[in-house]
């Protein structure tokens, strides 16, 4: 009992603390991630995944990938995607969010409405995405047809470029509640005095957005971003649902690409290769994040 | 503490009485495995399945539905961890690939002292081959036909294409600004390679040469199409249901197509006529086989599986079902009396003759892919056929030495 109670007032009852966290993190999480690096160092395809005969290839698969086109092509469109979302669901988002947050009667029921994108499963979404920008029947080609905007229709997921626009903007649309809601409730926590007294000091809607509302939203800001591109840059289903990743590649990601080499081409070591250049850059993602809220506690 | 204890106990008992229970049966368990989501094909299984347990007290055969989707990554993290079931019901082209892993018993001897052998049509028999050894049995097979609406090519006074330069022909003149000459699935993975293939080999090319004349033949077939906009783009995103759906919807005038696609076509399609025919032909006619067969994995119970897969496909047995699943049978006695008097069925199974398998090739989903990116390149306009062609021909040559 002597050894419980000074175990308790040392710091060493920490350690039991973390430890249920510890376990399952090197567990369920540091595991498959050495093994995923093991495997990606392999030759394992479908002629030897049962008798277990692996040889160790050293970077093979990586030179093998990189010197192919479709695995820069890839890197290419996810980075292309992850930062055209980012930025359109954003600047998108922190408009609703600025003007939710002002309270007129409606606010709180749109607010909420504005949720739907989110609840709704992302299968569903991209095959709602997928009809309306059908080339003859899709909604977007008829009113851009009906507007005059355009002669013919457009060839929206069958030309590489507009593909590529398409699935931005269904993500977009998917991105935006996330974006409006954490940015709302950061503004929520700026007391509403700060505005009072910066508008007797005589300061305008833009001075008090730029010197109260933007520095005092720094963190929300930063988290957003970052959770943001982590979310954006694993996307998967979405595309694979609405272009199949084509038309030739043209909306193939660094995810669905690992995906079709493990399981439809059963180039294992391949797959899990790719996945790995996924893993290093959303890794340097989350070191920034982890940098940003570490230095921000600290200051605090 | 004691609470915790008692709580332990009545886990442990718990899981001693289930053991218990299981091993009381005294039957053996035989797991299968398969994808049909339609109810209808479930309870068919489902009916062999019943049959066959109450006609003997060793085997016990338990069947797991797995979605397509998940299908191949069920099988294959199955066999990584070893867990694998007893018997797989496959689509046939992957069977060759899953015998290279090693995962599938080898069962020639038993196939060929097998009496039935001999009635099978070649086509399905091959897909599951592999180096000249057996390591499975056809279920059931399907193929490709050229769907036609008969009121759209009497409207516009056109004749059933039997060529390709009649169908282009054909298509280019029922194409209006509401209806599209032809379709078919081109999506850029196996369902489209699917449907490809036909015209490839119509050239008298294999699927191995794709940079030839036939191949790129085949490949500037689809362009024309393309270019003259009687084959819309939107081919590649749409899977065979899809092209199916535009059809009864009379968006299409011809479409290829498959045999599974009747019961709902029958049901759907009232507006119009329709009927099938041969997939037009370059040098001579062909089709495509699709289809399941039955797999036995080599680590499970595979005497007690071969046991059921000969109840399975005992010919009486298959007339009863086969029909019931909108599938031809796999062997000739069986087929030639199916769907009597159902003259757009007798015309699938007379193109049965012409219907080759895909591979067998352990790494034919790598080549399926090379040729679906050839052909999604030229619908696109991305690349022309010789260039596709080029592109393709060398992943194919960097696979099959």
């Amino acid at each position: 009992m002597s050894y419980l109670r000074k175990l308790v007032r040392s710091d060493r009852i920490a350690y039991l603390f973390v430890a249920p966290a510890l376990c399952y993190m090197l567990l369920l999480v540091g595991y498959p991630i050495l093994y995923n690096l093991l495997l990606s160092v392999q030759d394992v395809t479908v002629k030897n995944i049962n008798n277990g005969r692996f040889s160790y290839i050293g970077l093979d698969n990586y030179v093998r990938l990189f010197t192919n086109d479709v695995l820069t092509t890839s890197i290419v469109n996810t980075l292309v995607f992850t930062v055209a979302c980012i930025i359109a669901q954003f600047l998108i988002g922190f408009l609703l969010a600025l003007f939710f947050n002002r309270a007129f009667r409606a606010a709180r029921f749109v607010r909420g409405m504005m949720m739907m994108p989110w609840m709704i499963p992302m299968t569903v979404t991209a095959l709602m995405f997928k009809f309306m920008f059908s080339t003859n029947v899709g909604i977007v080609n008829q009113a851009l047809l009906a507007a005059g905007l355009i002669a013919s229709p457009i060839d929206w997921l069958t030309s590489p470029v507009s593909a590529m626009i398409a699935v931005i903007a269904a993500n977009v649309w998917i991105g935006i509640p996330f974006n409006m809601i954490l940015l709302s409730v950061g503004l929520t926590t700026i007391p509403a005095e700060l505005y009072e007294s910066a508008s007797i000091d005589g300061a305008g809607r833009w001075q008090s957005f730029r010197h109260i509302t933007l520095p005092l939203l720094r963190p929300t800001i930063e988290s957003v971003l970052v959770l943001g591109f982590i979310y954006t840059f694993k996307v998967f289903d979405l595309v694979f649902v609405m272009t199949n990743c084509g038309p030739v590649n043209a909306t193939q990601l660094l995810s669905t690409y690992s995906y079709k080499l493990s399981f439809s081409l059963f180039k294992y070591s391949e797959g899990s290769a790719v996945a790995n250049v996924l893993f290093v850059i959303l890794l340097a993602a989350s070191l920034v994040y982890l940098k940003y809220t570490y230095t921000e506690e600290e200051g605090m | 503490m004691k609470k915790l204890l008692a709580i332990l106990m009545c886990v442990v008992m718990l899981t001693c009485g289930v053991a218990g229970l299981a091993a009381a049966e005294g039957k053996t368990t035989v797991n299968l495995w398969y994808y049909w989501e339609n109810l209808s094909h479930q309870a068919e299984l489902d009916k062999i399945i019943q049959g066959y347990n109450g006609s003997q007290d060793k085997v016990e055969v338990v069947a797991s539905y797995i979605p397509f989707a998940d299908f191949k990554k069920q099988l294959s993290i199955g066999a990584a961890a070893d867990m694998l079931p007893d018997i797989v019901i496959l689509d046939n082209p992957d069977h060759a690939a899953y015998s290279a892993m090693g995962i599938f018993a080898d069962i020639t001897d038993k196939v060929t002292s097998w009496d039935g052998l001999q009635y099978y049509y070649p086509g399905p028999m091959n897909s599951c081959m592999l180096d000249g050894r057996y390591y499975g049995i056809p279920f059931g097979s399907n193929d490709l036909a050229l769907f036609y609406n008969e009121d759209m090519l009497a409207a516009a006074n056109v004749a059933v294409p039997t060529t390709w330069d009649e169908l282009t022909a054909a298509a280019k003149a029922l194409t209006t600004d509401k209806v599209y000459g032809f379709a078919l699935s081109s999506l850029q993975n196996e369902e489209g390679t699917f449907g490809f293939l036909p015209f490839l080999w119509s050239t008298g090319e294999d699927s191995y040469h794709l940079n030839s004349d036939g191949g790129i033949k085949a490949l500037t077939l689809y362009q024309t199409l393309s270019t003259e906009g009687s084959l819309p783009k939107e081919a590649i995103n749409w899977t065979q249901g899809d092209v199916m759906n535009q059809f009864s919807a009379g968006n299409l005038a011809m479409m290829v197509n498959g045999t599974w696609q009747i019961p709902t076509m029958r049901a759907n399609i009232t507006e119009f006529k329709w009927n099938v025919t041969y997939i037009p032909k370059d040098k001579e006619y062909s089709s495509d086989l699709g289809g399941e067969n039955f797999a036995i994995i080599a680590s499970g119970h595979v005497d007690e599986a071969f046991d059921f897969l000969m109840y399975a496909t005992d010919p009486t047995r298959l007339a009863s079902y086969i029909g019931n699943f909108g599938y031809i049978a796999s062997r000739s006695d069986v087929a030639s009396q199916q769907y009597q008097g159902d003259a757009v069925m007798q015309q699938f199974i007379t193109l049965m003759q012409y219907a080759q398998a895909r591979g067998p090739h352990p790494e034919w989903p790598s080549i399926s892919d090379a040729i679906s990116t050839a052909f999604n390149k030229v619908i696109t306009g991305i690349a022309t056929p010789a260039d596709a062609a080029a592109e393709a021909q060398a992943v194919i040559d960097g696979i099959v030495k």
